[in-house]
């Protein structure tokens, strides 16, 4: 019998010849030392590749993806601080844009709101209602600020207050997206 | 239809159960990563194609089909992205037919070691040395080779995933391994 072909001796390797045939190539193998040494270079070939070196992921791989898929809920206090400061926010924009002191925005609604029909009439109510409170909120602060500190220092507490609230808004806001761009990037 | 572990992982997780994908993902990870690494030899690209890659299964996993393998239609996603990948930057990765880069040759300009000794080599030094010429095959070797050791899929599922005829896989993966005999036999590395 001639010598084998590697194709041969891979295929008898792997298991793929038929009985008679991997019968032949082996009674050869016992009599050939070129075809023997060929067959233990493929078997110490196969050996080598059956054990393969798996290359280690970075340890931060599959938490960034989770980050990706699955982006972070704010928490509960995180909920209620957004929901405060947008209550301090929406306040403050009302005192401003309505002018407490004319008020003749509002009033004028209200002047509208008798002769209007119902859907109407209550969002005009509604605006009402916060606006009162607001003004109420705002006359409760203004008497407790004059009386305790001198006009100027009120001013500035309020404006510091709320600037804070509209800073830890913004945060809130913010915050998660940002989170989820800097994962996006690194 | 027989349910395997993976498909009760999916099942979990189109659920809406986050662990059963973190679960999926640490399964898959080591395999798919080393996959990709050493078909675009770059550890950074692998980490994006990698990320991308369990990105695109979790988009898609509501088309998953029960009757298949997970594992087969997932190597498949990773199989496309990364040829996707090759293709679209071929002057960074050597060219899917280029039969005409040494092994040897690459070898040798990586500066490794091939000092005398090499013949008393410890099996794992010989594993380690078979892997590194591994990465330096071409790549319509190296990808069958590969998905058959690395990722440990029969002929037919490498036929599936590459949309080859299970003969041509067959040849392919012969040819590869005559390549890696002779070139570890210029070094003496498979007498041990």
């Amino acid at each position: 019998m001639a010598c084998l072909t590697d194709e041969k001796i891979l295929a008898c390797g792997e298991g793929d010849l038929n009985a008679i045939e991997a019968s032949r190539i082996r009674d050869h193998l016992l009599v050939c030392r070129a075809c023997r040494l060929a067959d233990a270079r493929y078997r110490n070939l196969n050996r080598s590749l059956s054990r393969p070196v798996f290359s280690e992921p970075p340890a931060g791989m599959i938490p960034q993806i989770m980050q990706r898929l699955y982006p972070a809920l704010p928490r509960y206090t995180s909920i209620i601080a957004a929901i405060a400061a947008s209550l301090v926010f929406l306040i403050t924009w009302i005192y401003v844009y309505f002018d407490f002191s004319r008020s003749s925005l509002v009033q004028a609604l209200r002047l509208t709101a008798d002769g209007t029909s119902g859907w109407l009439a209550n969002i005009i109510k509604a605006i009402s209602t916060v606006y009162n409170a607001a003004q109420a909120a705002y006359k409760a602060a203004n008497a407790l600020l004059n009386a305790l500190l001198p006009a100027p220092m009120g001013t500035a507490l309020l404006t510091g207050s709320v600037l804070a609230f509209s800073g830890l808004l913004a945060f809130l806001l913010l915050g998660p997206r940002r989170k989820r761009a800097h994962a996006e990037k690194s | 239809m027989i349910v395997d572990e993976d498909q009760v992982l999916i099942k979990r997780t189109l659920r809406g159960e986050r662990k059963a994908y973190e679960e999926l993902m640490r399964k898959y990870e080591k395999k798919i990563f080393s996959f990709v690494i050493r078909m675009v030899r770059n550890e950074d690209v692998a980490v994006d194609l990698t990320q991308d890659f369990f990105f695109k299964v979790y988009t898609v996993m509501d088309k998953y089909n029960f009757e298949y393998k997970f594992s087969t239609w997932a190597y498949r996603i990773c199989y496309n992205l990364v040829i996707d990948h090759i293709r679209k930057n071929q002057a960074q990765v050597d060219s899917l037919d280029d039969e005409s880069v040494s092994p040897h040759s690459l070898l040798a300009s990586e500066n490794v070691s091939k000092e005398d000794g090499f013949k008393n080599m410890a099996r794992e030094e010989t594993r380690d040395y078979v892997w590194q010429v591994v990465d330096q095959i071409p790549l319509k070797f190296r990808e069958l080779i590969l998905m058959r050791y690395i990722q440990d899929l029969k002929y037919e599922e490498i036929a599936e995933i590459t949309s080859l005829p299970v003969g041509t896989v067959k040849n392919r993966i012969f040819k590869a391994k005559e390549i890696l005999k002779k070139e570890m036999e210029k070094d003496g590395m498979l007498d041990g």
